[in-house]
C-alpha cells in the first residue's frame, strides 16, 4: 500500500512537470535539495523544507511529500540525495526533481534522512501552501484543510485567489473557514471580521467553535456579543450532532454484538445447546482471514483488497467443519442436557484456545484492513469510519440472509419445526439429528464469518474468542431464544444503551450498568424480549 | 467402597510429600535460577518471550562457563497469568527447588502478589518491566523504568520538540496508569498547564470499543491548542485502539500519541501503516545501533529459530539483570542472598544502547531514556534521547505523599522507604 | 430438628469417615510439618502446607456449589463471586491488620488509597478492623447477595440455562466493577502485603499450619452441615425440586423457598471458603471474579460427581493437584488436559469419580446394601433418569 502511494505520488509529480517550470530555478533547486544530505538534525531539515517552499515551485512538492513519507535518501560514497520508494536490499533510486530512474544501490550504501512529527507538520503545511493550485480536488482539500487548522494572516490574499477561482464545494466550504479564520485574527475592518463570525457560525464545526470561543476572549463591544451568540449556537447544534454520532456508535457496537450473537442465537435456539466455544468458532475465522492474508501477501499481493471476500468462504467452511466435528463427536451424546453441554463445550473451547495459541503463537496476528475499509467519510458532523459501516451492512445482509434461509428454505422450515416440538417435528418424520447437525453446522459457519469481520476491529489473538461469548449470551438472553428477530433487537438496543451510558458513566460502568440492566430485565421476562411461545425449551 | 477411595486418595497424597520431601535433598551441583512467566493465559502474549530471553541468556552463561565454577540451570515454571499462582510458584521456586535467584513477573499485581513470599523467604527476585514506582523492596531489583526514566522524559519532549499544551492521559485501569498518570498530571501543573488542558480516561482492560474514547480525543484535540495522547493502555487494548485512530484519521502530525506499554512485539500484530509517527518512549529498541545490540538480536534470532522475532526493552532489562546478578554473584563469591545484596550495589554492566547501566541503592538502575517514532515496518525510529543516564527513582518526587520518601539499601540506612523530612524508616506516617 | 434426624439417619459411615479423615489431616499435616525435622522424609515443606490447604478451600467451594447444583439443580455459573466476596472481606481485615507497617506508613488508610491520594477511609472499610466484623461480614455480604439474587430470580421462576447465564452475568458484572479503582478495592492489583492475622505473623509457619487446621476443620463442617440438609425432609423435597419442580409445585410445595434457602447456604459456604483462601495464598483480586474460574468448579464437582457429598470433594482435589503438576511439568498441555477432562466426563462420566464408582460397586454386590447407602443410590439413579425428561 506504501509503495501504491508513493508510486501515485511519483506519476502525479511527474505529470506537474509538464506544466511550465523556470528552468533557469533548476540547478538552485538542486542545491537546496542536496543540504537534506548534510543536515545535522530535525531543525536543520526543518530550515531545508522552509527554504524549498519559500521558492514557491510546485517541482519541490514531489520530493517533500516523499521525505514526509520517509522516502529520501543520500549516498553514502558522494552525498546525493534520491528518493527511493521501495523496501529490499537493492533498492531503486530516483532523481529527487525529475522523477527520473538514477539506477539502484545497496541498503548499505544509502543513509535516510530522518523525519520527525514536527517536521512532518511542516512539510505538510509548505506543501498546502504550494499545492492549493493543484489540478486534483484532493489535494487541494488537504490544502485547504491545512489552512482551516492553521490560519495564517499572511496567506489570506492566496486563500481569497483560490477561493475565487475554487469549483469543488467541498474545498471551497474548507477554504472559506480559512479565510473566515484568518479574518478574525488579522486587522481587517470591522464588516469583514462581522461577517467571518457570521461565516464560523454557519460552519458549525468544532474548530471553529474553537476559533470563535478564542476570538471572543479578546474581542469588544459589537463582535463580541456575535461571538458569544455564535457559540451558543454552535453548541447547540454540535450537542444535538453529537446525540447522533452516539446513535451510530451504538448502531455500529450493535453490529459487532449481533455478528458475535447470530450464530449462538441459532444454536442455543434451535437446539438448546449452550455452545461455550461459540467464541473459538469466530476466532477460527479471524485466523482463517490471517491466514488468507498472509498467503496473499506472500503469493499475490494485487489481490490484497479482496483478501476478505476470499476469506469469508474459506471461514465458513472451517468452523463449520470443526462445528461439525464438534456436534458429530461431542453434542449429539447430549441433546436434552443444555447444561452438559455447556460444560464439554467449554472444554472444546480450552483445547481449541490452546490448539491455536501452540499452531500461531501467543501473539497477536496481523490481519490489514483492506484499502476500501480504511479512513472514514462525514456526514455532517458525524464521523462515520468505512469499516465500521461495512460491519453493519455486513451484519444486516447476514442476518437478512439467514431470515430467509428460516422462513423460506425447507431446511428452515425444518429448523424451526425442530425448535417448536422436538418430538413432534420427530414424529412428522423430520430426521431430526441430521436438522440438528446441519443447524450446528451453519450457527458455526456464521460465527466464522463473523470472525472475518472482527479481525477488523480487534486483536486477532488465542483470547478473541473469550471477549465475546459472555456479551453473545447476553444478547441473545436478553432478545429471547429462538428468534432472530429478537437477537437483532437485542444487539442494536444493548449497544445504543452502552453507548449512551458511557460518556455519563465512562465505559467501565457503562458494561457494568449494562449487565445489572440485563439482570432485571430477565426477572420480568424470564424469556427475554421476544419469547417464543410454545413448551419447546422449558429445561 | 468411598473409603477404600479415600485410602487410595492418601496414598498418593502421601506418595506425593514422599517425592516432595525426597527431591530437596538432591546435591546442588548447578546453581539453579528461577524463571517465573507466564507460558499461558493472558499474559503470555508478552511474557512467553521473557522466559525465551532468559533461557538464552543461562546458555550463553553456559557457554562461558558458567557460573563460579558451576552450571546454571533455569527453572521454569508457569504461574499462568493467575496472580494468587504467582505467589504459589515462587514459594516453589524457592523453598521446592532451592532456586539462587529469581527472573520474573510482568504485571504489578504479580509482582505485588509475590513480594511478601521473596520478602519472607530472603531471595532475590529482578524484575524487568517498566512500573508505576513507589516502591522499593530489599529483595527486589527493578530493571524495567520507574516513572522518572520513561514518562516525564517523554512529555518534555512533547512538550519542547512539539510544543504540545493540551494533554490527554488515557490509560488502562489498574495501577500502573493510574500511578503515572497521577504523577504527570502533578508534573504538568507544575509546568504551568491548566487543568482543563488535561483530560485523564481509563478504560477496562482488553476493552475494544474506541469509537466514543477516540472521538472524544478528537473534539478535545480540535480546541486549537496543540494536544497530544500519552497513552498507558496495557497490551491487548491496543490494536483496536491504534486501528480506530487509524480510521478516525487521527495523525501523528495532528494528536500524536506516545506511549509506555507499546514495544515492538505489540506492534508485530499490527499493520502500522496509518501509525507511523506515533511515538513510544522505552529506554531501548530493536533499531538501536550499536555491536552489542546486533550481536544480542543476532543470538536471540538465532535461539528462537525466527528471522522475523523482535526483540524489545524488558528483553533489554533481563540482559542487563542477568549479567548485573552474574557479576554481582562473582564479586560476592557466594550466591547467598545477602551478600548479592550486598555486592549488586554499584556494579555496572554493559546495556543494549551503547553505554553502561548501574545498580543504585534504591534498587532501582541507570538508564538513558529513548523517544522513538514508530516506523513502516514495525521498528521504532528514536528521534531523541537524553543525553546521560537517568537514575531510577522509587518515590515520586511529584507525588505529596512520596516526595520526602527516598530508598537506600546500603547500610546503616538499609530503608525502602526513609522519610527525609521525619527522619525516620517507615514511610510517610501519619497525614 | 433436622440435626437430630441427621444424627439419626444421615450420619453414614462414609459420611463419618469423610469427616474423621479431614479432621486427621487437620492435626496430621501441621505436625508433619512443624514437629519432623526437614530431612525427614514425611515432612511436609512449608509451600505444600500453603498448597494443601488452598486445596482444602477450593473442595469446600465445590461442596458448596454441590449442595445447589448436585442437591438442587440450580447450576450457578456465578459461585466464584461469593468466593470472592468472602475473600475480600478476609482481605479488608487483613489490610488493616497492616496499620503503620504499610510502606507509606499511613496507620489508617491501605497503601493503596495512599498512592490514589485519598484522603480518608470510605464507609465501607469502617468495623474491618475487627475480626468479629469481619467473620460477620464473610457470612453475611455472600449470604445477602445471594438471598437478593436468589430472591428475584426463583421467584421470577428463571431457571435453567437462564438462571445459569444470569449468574454468569453477575459475577462478570463483579469482576468489571472490582477492576475499577474507583470502587476502593484496590483495582486490579486487588488486596496484598498481608502482615498478620488475628495477632498472628501471616507468614509464620505456625500459622500456615494454623490456617490449613482451620480449613480443614470448615470442610469438616461442612461436610456435615451438607450431610445434614441432604438427609433430611427438607433435602428430599431439594430432590424434588431438582427433578421436578413443576410437579413439586402442584403438590403445594413452594420451590422457589427451597432454592433460596439452598443457595444462601450454598453462598455463605463459599464465602468461607474465600476467606480461608486468602490469608492462604496471600492475595485477592477481581481475577476471582472471572466467570472462567466459577466454570471451572463445575467442573471440579462433576468430575468427583455431584449429587454426592464426597465427590465434590474429590474433584477439587484431584483436578487442582493436577493442575499444579501440569503446570510444572508441562505447562503447555495443562489447557488440553482441562479442556479434555471436560468432555470425557460429561461424556463418560456423568455421575463423576464417586457415582460411577458406586454405580459399579452396586452392580457387583446387589443385596448386601445399607438403608442409607441405597437412598443415595436412588437419588443418582433418578437423577440421570430425570435428566432427558427435563428435555421435554
Amino acid at each position: 500500500m506504501y509503495r501504491n502511494s508513493i508510486l501515485a505520488l511519483l506519476t502525479v509529480w511527474c505529470l506537474s512537470l509538464f506544466a511550465p517550470v523556470a528552468n533557469a530555478q533548476e540547478p538552485d533547486l538542486q542545491a537546496i535539495i542536496q543540504k537534506l544530505a548534510t543536515s545535522k538534525n530535525f531543525n536543520q531539515t526543518k530550515a531545508v523544507v522552509a527554504e524549498l517552499a519559500a521558492t514557491g515551485d510546485a517541482s519541490v512538492a514531489g520530493v517533500l511529500n516523499a521525505l514526509s513519507e520517509g522516502a529520501v535518501y543520500f549516498r553514502k560514497s558522494d552525498r546525493q540525495v534520491f528518493v527511493v520508494p521501495g523496501r529490499g536490499n537493492t533498492l531503486e533510486l530516483f532523481d529527487p526533481l525529475t522523477g527520473e530512474a538514477a539506477g539502484e544501490a545497496g541498503k548499505r550504501e544509502l543513509t535516510k534522512v530522518r523525519v520527525n512529527n514536527s517536521l512532518r507538520r511542516s512539510i505538510r503545511d509548505a506543501i498546502g501552501g504550494l499545492t492549493l493550485a493543484s489540478e486534483d480536488p484532493t489535494v487541494r482539500l488537504n490544502a485547504a484543510n491545512t489552512l482551516a487548522a492553521n490560519p495564517d494572516v499572511d496567506a489570506l490574499p492566496a486563500i481569497e485567489a483560490a477561493l475565487e477561482k475554487e469549483t469543488d464545494e467541498a474545498v471551497a466550504m474548507r477554504l472559506r473557514q480559512a479565510q473566515a479564520a484568518a479574518t478574525l485574527i488579522s486587522d481587517r475592518t470591522l464588516e469583514e471580521k462581522t461577517t467571518a463570525v457570521t461565516v464560523m457560525t454557519s460552519l458549525g464545526n468544532r474548530e471553529a467553535l474553537a476559533f470563535l470561543t478564542r476570538f471572543e476572549a479578546q474581542a469588544e463591544g459589537e463582535l463580541k456579543t456575535l461571538a458569544a451568540s455564535g457559540i451558543t449556537k454552535i453548541e447547540k447544534s454540535l450537542k444535538l450532532w453529537g446525540m447522533g454520532q452516539n446513535i451510530w456508535y451504538g448502531v455500529s457496537l450493535g453490529s459487532v454484538l449481533l455478528l458475535a450473537a447470530i450464530g449462538l442465537a441459532i444454536t442455543f435456539g434451535v437446539m438448546g445447546v449452550i455452545n461455550m466455544a461459540h467464541g473459538e468458532m469466530v476466532m477460527l475465522g479471524a485466523y482463517t482471514t490471517y491466514l488468507v492474508q498472509e498467503i496473499i501477501r506472500n503469493a499475490m499481493p494485487e489481490l490484497m483488497d479482496w483478501s476478505l471476500l476470499i476469506a469469508l468462504p474459506l471461514a465458513f467452511m472451517v468452523s463449520a467443519l470443526v462445528g461439525l466435528v464438534l456436534e458429530r463427536g461431542v453434542i449429539r451424546f447430549l441433546y436434552g442436557r443444555p447444561l452438559e453441554t455447556l460444560l464439554a463445550t467449554w472444554g472444546v473451547s480450552l483445547i481449541l484456545q490452546q490448539a491455536v495459541r501452540t499452531l500461531f503463537g501467543p501473539s497477536n496476528q496481523e490481519v490489514s484492513n483492506p484499502s476500501w475499509m480504511s479512513g472514514a467519510f462525514e456526514v455532517g458532523l458525524i464521523t462515520i469510519t468505512w469499516n465500521r459501516l461495512y460491519i453493519l451492512i455486513f451484519a444486516l445482509c447476514v442476518f437478512a440472509i439467514l431470515l430467509w434461509a428460516f422462513n423460506k428454505t425447507s431446511l428452515g422450515l425444518q429448523m424451526r419445526a425442530v425448535t417448536q416440538n422436538r418430538r413432534m417435528a420427530s414424529a412428522m418424520g423430520i430426521r431430526t439429528p441430521w436438522v440438528d447437525a446441519l443447524t450446528f453446522m451453519l450457527g458455526s459457519g456464521i460465527a466464522g464469518i463473523a470472525g472475518v469481520a472482527l479481525s477488523q476491529i480487534d486483536n486477532v489473538s488465542p483470547n478473541l474468542g473469550q471477549s465475546y461469548i459472555i456479551d453473545s449470551f447476553m444478547v441473545v438472553v436478553f432478545g429471547g431464544v429462538g428468534n432472530l428477530w429478537g437477537t437483532l433487537v437485542g444487539a442494536l438496543s444493548l449497544g445504543v444503551f452502552n453507548k449512551f451510558l458511557e460518556p455519563y458513566a465512562g465505559a467501565v460502568l457503562a458494561k457494568i450498568l449494562v449487565l445489572v440492566f440485563i439482570i432485571l430485565f430477565i426477572q420480568k421476562k424470564p424469556r427475554g424480549l421476544f419469547a417464543l411461545k410454545g413448551r419447546a425449551i422449558e429445561t | 467402597m468411598t473409603g477404600k477411595l479415600k485410602t487410595l486418595a492418601l496414598a498418593s497424597l502421601a506418595s506425593t510429600i514422599m517425592a516432595t520431601a525426597s527431591f530437596t535433598a538432591s546435591a546442588q551441583e548447578t546453581i539453579k535460577v528461577g524463571v517465573l512467566h507466564s507460558l499461558s493465559g493472558t499474559m503470555a502474549i508478552s511474557e512467553t518471550t521473557l522466559k525465551d530471553a532468559m533461557l538464552m541468556l543461562i546458555e550463553e552463561q553456559n557457554k562461558k562457563g558458567g557460573l563460579l565454577g558451576m552450571q546454571l540451570e533455569a527453572v521454569v515454571v508457569d504461574p499462568a497469568s493467575d496472580w494468587p499462582l504467582f505467589a504459589e510458584k515462587a514459594r516453589e521456586l524457592i523453598e521446592g527447588e532451592g532456586v539462587a535467584s529469581v527472573f520474573g513477573a510482568w504485571t504489578s499485581v504479580s509482582r505485588k502478589s509475590v513480594l511478601p513470599v521473596f520478602e519472607e523467604l530472603n531471595s532475590l527476585l529482578f524484575y524487568p518491566v517498566q512500573y508505576e514506582g513507589e516502591e522499593s523492596q530489599r529483595n527486589v531489583f527493578y530493571t524495567g523504568a520507574a516513572p522518572n526514566q520513561q514518562a516525564i522524559p517523554a512529555v518534555d519532549y512533547l512538550m519542547e520538540n512539539e510544543s504540545v499544551e493540551r494533554w490527554v492521559l488515557a490509560g488502562t485501569d489498574y495501577v500502573y496508569p493510574r500511578t503515572t498518570n497521577k504523577i504527570l498530571e502533578a508534573y504538568l501543573q507544575s509546568k504551568g498547564v491548566a487543568a482543563e488542558d488535561i483530560m485523564i480516561n481509563y478504560t477496562p482492560f482488553g476493552h475494544s470499543d474506541w469509537q466514543t474514547i477516540v472521538a472524544d480525543i478528537s473534539a478535545f484535540g480540535s480546541a486549537g491548542k496543540k494536544t497530544a495522547v500519552v497513552s498507558t493502555i496495557n497490551g491487548d487494548a491496543n490494536v483496536p485502539f491504534y486501528k480506530e485512530l487509524g480510521n478516525q484519521g487521527i495523525k501523528a502530525e495532528d494528536i500524536p500519541v506516545v506511549a509506555f506499554s507499546v514495544g515492538e512485539e505489540e506492534l508485530a500484530g499490527l499493520d502500522t501503516t496509518p501509525l507511523v509517527g506515533h511515538l513510544a518512549a522505552w529506554n531501548y529498541f530493536q533499531s538501536a545501533d550499536t555491536e552489542e545490540n546486533a550481536e544480542f538480536i543476532e543470538k536471540w534470532k538465532a535461539f528462537i529459530g525466527d528471522e522475523n522475532r523482535v526483540t524489545n526493552d524488558p528483553m533489554e532489562a533481563h540482559y542487563i539483570g542477568f549479567n548485573m546478578w552474574v557479576k554481582a554473584v562473582e564479586k560476592a563469591g557466594t550466591t547467598d542472598a545477602d551478600a548479592v545484596i550486598d555486592a549488586i550495589i554499584g556494579v555496572s554492566v554493559p546495556n543494549l544502547t551503547g553505554g553502561f547501566s548501574a545498580m543504585m541503592p534504591n534498587h532501582h538502575i541507570t538508564k538513558p531514556v529513548l523517544i522513538g517514532e514508530i516506523q513502516e515496518d514495525g521498528q521504532f525510529e528514536t528521534v531523541w534521547e537524553t543525553s546521560g543516564l537517568v537514575v531510577g527513582d522509587a518515590w515520586s518526587d511529584y507525588l505529596p505523599d512520596s516526595k520526602d520518601l527516598i530508598s537506600d539499601w546500603r547500610a546503616p540506612m538499609s530503608c525502602g522507604n526513609f522519610n527525609t523530612a521525619t527522619g525516620q524508616c517507615g514511610g510517610k506516617g501519619v497525614n | 430438628m433436622i440435626f437430630t434426624h441427621f444424627l439419626k439417619k444421615g450420619l453414614t459411615w462414609p459420611i463419618t469417615l469423610t469427616i474423621l479423615v479431614i479432621l486427621a489431616s487437620a492435626f496430621a499435616v501441621p505436625f508433619l510439618n512443624l514437629y519432623l525435622d526437614t530431612a525427614h522424609p514425611l515432612h511436609i515443606p512449608n509451600h505444600l502446607v500453603g498448597l494443601y490447604g488452598k486445596y482444602l478451600t477450593y473442595a469446600l467451594l465445590a461442596l458448596a456449589l454441590d449442595l445447589v447444583w448436585g442437591y438442587c439443580g440450580i447450576l450457578s455459573l456465578g459461585h466464584g463471586a461469593f468466593f470472592a466476596l468472602g475473600g475480600y472481606a478476609m482481605g479488608m481485615y487483613l489490610m488493616r491488620q497492616i496499620g503503620p507497617r504499610g510502606v507509606y506508613g499511613d496507620p489508617i488508610l491501605p497503601d493503596f488509597m495512599v498512592f490514589l491520594n485519598w484522603q480518608e477511609l470510605p464507609w465501607f472499610w469502617y468495623g474491618f478492623d475487627n475480626f468479629w466484623f469481619a467473620a460477620l461480614m464473610i457470612v453475611l455480604v455472600p449470604g445477602a447477595l445471594a438471598f437478593v439474587f436468589g430472591w428475584f430470580a426463583f421467584r421470577s421462576r428463571v431457571t435453567g440455562v437462564y438462571l445459569s447465564i444470569i449468574t454468569q452475568a453477575m459475577t462478570y458484572a463483579l469482576l468489571l466493577a472490582f477492576f475499577r479503582n474507583d470502587m476502593g478495592f484496590g483495582g486490579n492489583n486487588g488486596l496484598t502485603d498481608f502482615k498478620d492475622i488475628l495477632g498472628y505473623d501471616i507468614q509464620a509457619s505456625a500459622t500456615r499450619a494454623g490456617l490449613f487446621s482451620a480449613s480443614a476443620i470448615a470442610l469438616a463442617l461442612g461436610v456435615l452441615i451438607t450431610a445434614a440438609i441432604t438427609s433430611s425432609q427438607f433435602g428430599k423435597l431439594m430432590i424434588a425440586v431438582r427433578d421436578a419442580e413443576s410437579r413439586t409445585r402442584f403438590l403445594g410445595y413452594r420451590p422457589e423457598m427451597v432454592k433460596l434457602f439452598a443457595f444462601v447456604v450454598s453462598a455463605i459456604m463459599a464465602g468461607i471458603a474465600g476467606a480461608l483462601y486468602v490469608p492462604q495464598v496471600g492475595i485477592i483480586n477481581p481475577g476471582e471474579f472471572a466467570p472462567a474460574n466459577s466454570i471451572e468448579v463445575v467442573v471440579w464437582t462433576a468430575v468427583g460427581g455431584r449429587g454426592t457429598i464426597i465427590g465434590p470433594i474429590i474433584g477439587a482435589l484431584v483436578v487442582n493437584a493436577g493442575k499444579s503438576w501440569f503446570t510444572g511439568a508441562f505447562p503447555e498441555y495443562w489447557l488440553f488436559a482441562l479442556g479434555g477432562l471436560f468432555i470425557l466426563v460429561t461424556l463418560l462420566l456423568p455421575k463423576g469419580i464417586v457415582g460411577t464408582v458406586r454405580d459399579g460397586w452396586a452392580k457387583l454386590r446387589p443385596a448386601k446394601q445399607p438403608p442409607a447407602q441405597d437412598d443415595q443410590n436412588k437419588t443418582t439413579a433418578s437423577k440421570s433418569g430425570s435428566q432427558p425428561q427435563a428435555a421435554e
